[in-house]
């Protein structure tokens, strides 16, 4: 049989040298070249979705390395499937968005190791393998972000995504390390399996460091300011971060490994009280942004942290299906968005206005990924929305469930505020604008259709999930049950009832003039992101400050750096003749 | 006073490697840099040796000093192209002179 | 007594190469080191490494350096040292004085008389040695053509 692990892996990274190589003479063929290899791409991962059971692969190394495993259980599977078609899709979006744009060999390369690199990093099984994909995705962030490298903004938002991604490497290495260290295999499946065979206090370690790393992936409280600076990539590139291949991660993490942490002490609530504040404060700035995509870039943050929560609440079913939705619906936004861009020329949302009309398609699509986001039912986005907030009522504190209603009803209430400004309200701009082009409409009309039938998905999915990860606690249940589960429980009314609200306050917002006014300041908060912009402007200030003093100790001088030398080898043999 | 071999031979080593180091930390001509690399990594090779016999593995150790003797002989040839690159460079052989880390 | 006398005269040898205003002299004392050192690893018993020593380090280094000397031009113009002579000094001497510490008490043995052949040893066990000197090798070449290239460079733009 063929092995399909390796080639999902493969084809992308084979089709980014290929297009390495090829350069920038011939801009179409790129592009076509492009869409061959990730379209290539997804089908072996659609084609291991129907494989029912879990499957391995190992390249044989040995050695400190351990040997290097893959195994592909529901959750990599659906996963790398996830990162292999909306990769696809946002590929061939670019043909038109990034048409006419130098330098396309590297963009389409670096999209195809980004997307090659993701699949990776969740169907791999050996821990530091898992980190090794985990810089890959970290470096290709980077170096899409920054794509447009003569713009210093964007430079400086490739720049602190890397740093803020970093921190959460340096979590992910000091887990396996201390993994390998206890047990001398950096073995993922075992570890879950058995978690008794570190020591509580090892374990517990472990947990907050993985915490740490996924929630700097994920662009969690109190990492999240680099997510909304990586807005100066190109929109498909958003799309790709955003619903495919990056933030993903971070959530695959806690999802991967909630078996073995779920007994650690005050791990669950952490989780969710990160998810929960990241959702809450990233709304809260959504609705203050002015710039479409960073509204957009601010739901993300908010709808991970949603995913975060049901992780956290033990509702790792309702998670994944949460990031499912997410996935096809914030793609859409993002690509819609970037068709919207495309043409205005601006990312200001108070230049917009009026668009609907000669943008009907685009208009359509956005809308209905806005009713996903906002949570109105029988989009997919509602159901899985529902089914995060019902595990978070099971388990879960009930003060936080109301933060998250809460945040529902902020969701719907920005997600009106940005469709209103783009493309109904007063237009700001007297220009003739063209509706999206062929090749955006095939990548925008199969997510549309996306935020419409995924949700048919829940049975079969589940099924997957329980049939192949054992430890998660997870229960298979048809497509009719879940549906059934959602419609019959109380805790949808309350939901809904804060959509309701949400979308009833930016209906009647001139009627409650007077309360905006006293929510101002928080609205002003929103806007400085709550003091955490100064904070990571005051860290890096003091890291230059003090590399500057630290600078003075390098002299450049030969004899200096031997007297250094000397000196450390004095101390180590005092040390010696002490301590031996 | 009788002194055995092995001693002298330690304090052979910990002369050699002495004299290198001091003469690293003192000279600020490249070249005299690299005659005192030579003559700490000689003290290293004795050491080697030494320790072999005291083992009773002098051909292990013979081989391990063969591989140090011969990567002391490629530094001290790439040091030297080195120093005759930066001499044509800088004009000058003066560390201090050649480093551009201080503003 | 024979040792002793080939240790002193090895010490005084990298004494002179480190003390010499010239650069010349100071390559003519590390080879006279090198070759008493050669010496010394013959009496200790090594006598294959002894020759390569001789050879080599003797021979091969000191013409290089000779031949590198010639290039750079010997400047005899003395610098005053950047660091203080007494911190050298200390650190030398305390880095000394603690590995003597730790090891002469350990030393004071009659040392064993052994042999084995050297080749099985080298081509058999020690197979990584020989790929890396390969390796070295390689890259001294590489170094002897960046001394002689830029020579004739250095002639052409002169000529």
């Amino acid at each position: 049989m063929l092995e399909l692990v390796p080639l999902i892996i493969a084809i992308p990274w084979f089709g980014a040298v290929v297009l390495w190589l090829t350069g920038d003479s011939h801009p179409r063929r790129l592009g076509w070249m492009a869409m061959i290899f990730s379209l290539a791409s997804a089908i072996p991962a659609i084609l291991m979705i129907f494989e029912p059971t879990a499957i391995d692969f190992v390249i044989p190394i040995g050695g400190v390395f351990g040997d290097f495993t893959f195994h592909a259980d529901g959750l990599g599977k659906f996963l790398a499937a996830v990162a292999t078609i909306i990769g696809a899709l946002a590929v061939i979006f670019s043909q038109d968005y990034m048409a006419g744009q130098a330098q396309l060999a590297r963009y389409y390369a670096f999209i195809l190791f980004f997307i090659g690199g993701m699949a990776g990093l969740v169907l791999a099984s050996n821990l530091l393998l898992v980190f090794f994909f985990w810089e890959i995705t970290a470096l290709c962030s980077y170096a899409l972000i920054s794509f447009n490298n003569d713009d210093p903004k964007a430079v400086a938002g490739g720049m602190k995504a890397l740093v803020m991604t970093q921190l959460g490497g340096i979590g992910l290495l000091v887990g396996a390390l201390l993994l390998y260290s206890q047990t001398g295999s950096y073995d993922i499946q075992t570890f879950i399996h058995t978690p008794g065979v570190l020591s509580p206090q090892l374990l517990s370690l472990m947990a907050y460091v993985f915490l740490i790393a996924a929630a700097a992936k994920s662009a969690q409280f109190p990492f999240q300011t680099w997510l909304p600076d990586a807005m100066e990539a190109p929109s498909p590139i958003s799309a790709l971060i955003h619903a495919a291949t990056m933030v993903n991660a971070g959530v695959y993490l806690l999802a991967r490994f909630y078996p073995a942490f779920a007994a650690v002490p005050g791990w669950r609530l952490a989780v969710m009280l990160v998810g929960a504040i990241s959702a809450v404060l990233a709304a809260l700035m959504a609705l203050a942004a002015n710039d479409l995509k960073r509204v957009l870039a601010y739901s993300t943050v908010s709808q991970l942290g949603y995913m975060f929560y049901a992780v956290g609440a033990g509702g790792v079913f309702a998670s994944q299906f949460h990031l499912m939705s997410h996935a096809v619906f914030k793609a859409l936004l993002f690509l819609a968005a970037g068709a919207v861009i495309h043409v205005a020329g601006t990312r200001d949302m108070r230049q917009m206005g009026g668009f609907g009309k000669q943008m009907p398609l685009v208009r359509t699509v956005f809308v209905l990924g806005a009713l996903s986001l906002a949570g109105i039912p029988i989009m997919n986005g509602f159901w899985s929305k529902e089914l995060v907030l019902e595990a978070g009522l099971h388990s879960g504190a009930l003060w936080l469930y109301a933060l998250m209603v809460f945040t529902a009803g902020l969701t719907a209430l920005y997600t009106c505020r940005c469709v209103w400004m783009v493309f109904y309200g007063e237009p700001h701009q007297e220009r003739h604008l063209h509706d999206a082009p062929s090749y955006m409409r095939w990548a925008l009309i199969p997510l549309a259709a996306g935020t419409l039938l995924t949700t048919l998905m829940a049975g079969p999915f589940s099924r997957m999930l329980e049939r192949t990860l054992p430890d998660h606690g997870i229960h298979a249940e048809t497509t009719f049950h879940w549906l059934m589960e959602v419609v019959s429980a109380p805790a949808t009314l309350i939901a809904l009832a804060a959509v309701a609200i949400g979308i009833a306050a930016w209906g009647w917002r001139g009627r409650f003039g007077g309360l905006a006014r006293g929510l101002r300041w928080v609205m002003h908060l929103a806007d400085n992101s709550f003091g955490f912009e100064t904070i990571n402007h005051q860290v890096v200030a003091q890291v230059n400050r003090s590399a500057e003093t630290l600078r003075l100790t390098q002299t450049g001088y030969l004899n200096w750096n031997v007297a250094g030398i000397t000196f450390g080898l004095v101390v180590v043999l005092v040390l010696l003749a002490v301590g031996g | 006073m009788t002194v055995s071999v092995a001693v002298a031979s330690v304090c052979a080593v910990f002369g050699l490697v002495g004299i290198g180091f001091y003469g690293l930390m003192m000279s600020r001509n490249l070249i005299k840099a690299v005659v005192a690399l030579q003559i700490a990594v000689k003290g290293v090779l004795v050491a080697m040796v030494l320790a072999g016999k005291l083992n009773s593995q002098l051909a292990v150790a013979q081989s391990m000093a063969l591989t140090v003797l011969v990567a002391d002989t490629i530094v001290a040839v790439l040091g030297l192209a080195l120093a005759v690159q930066i001499r044509r460079h800088f004009g000058s052989l003066d560390t201090t002179e050649i480093s551009t880390l201080r503003k | 007594m024979l040792e002793l006398i080939v240790i002193a005269a090895m010490i005084f040898c990298a004494v002179m190469a480190i003390r010499a205003q010239r650069l010349l002299t100071s390559a003519i004392y590390l080879a006279g080191c090198s070759a008493l050192v050669a010496l010394f690893l013959y009496q200790l018993g090594a006598p294959e490494i002894a020759v390569i020593e001789l050879s080599v380090g003797a021979g091969l280094v000191t013409i290089l350096f000779v031949f590198a000397i010639n290039i750079a031009g010997d400047d005899p113009a003395q610098h005053p040292p950047i660091l203080p002579k007494p911190m050298a000094w200390v650190l030398v001497l305390m880095a000394v004085v603690t590995a003597a510490t730790i090891l002469l008490p350990n030393y004071d043995t009659i040392l064993p008389l052994v042999s084995e052949p050297l080749d099985d040893t080298l081509w058999e066990k020690r197979t990584l040695d020989v790929i890396l000197q390969s390796v070295f090798i390689f890259a001294g070449v590489l170094g002897v053509l960046n001394l002689l290239g830029e020579t004739t460079y250095d002639q052409e733009k002169h000529s």
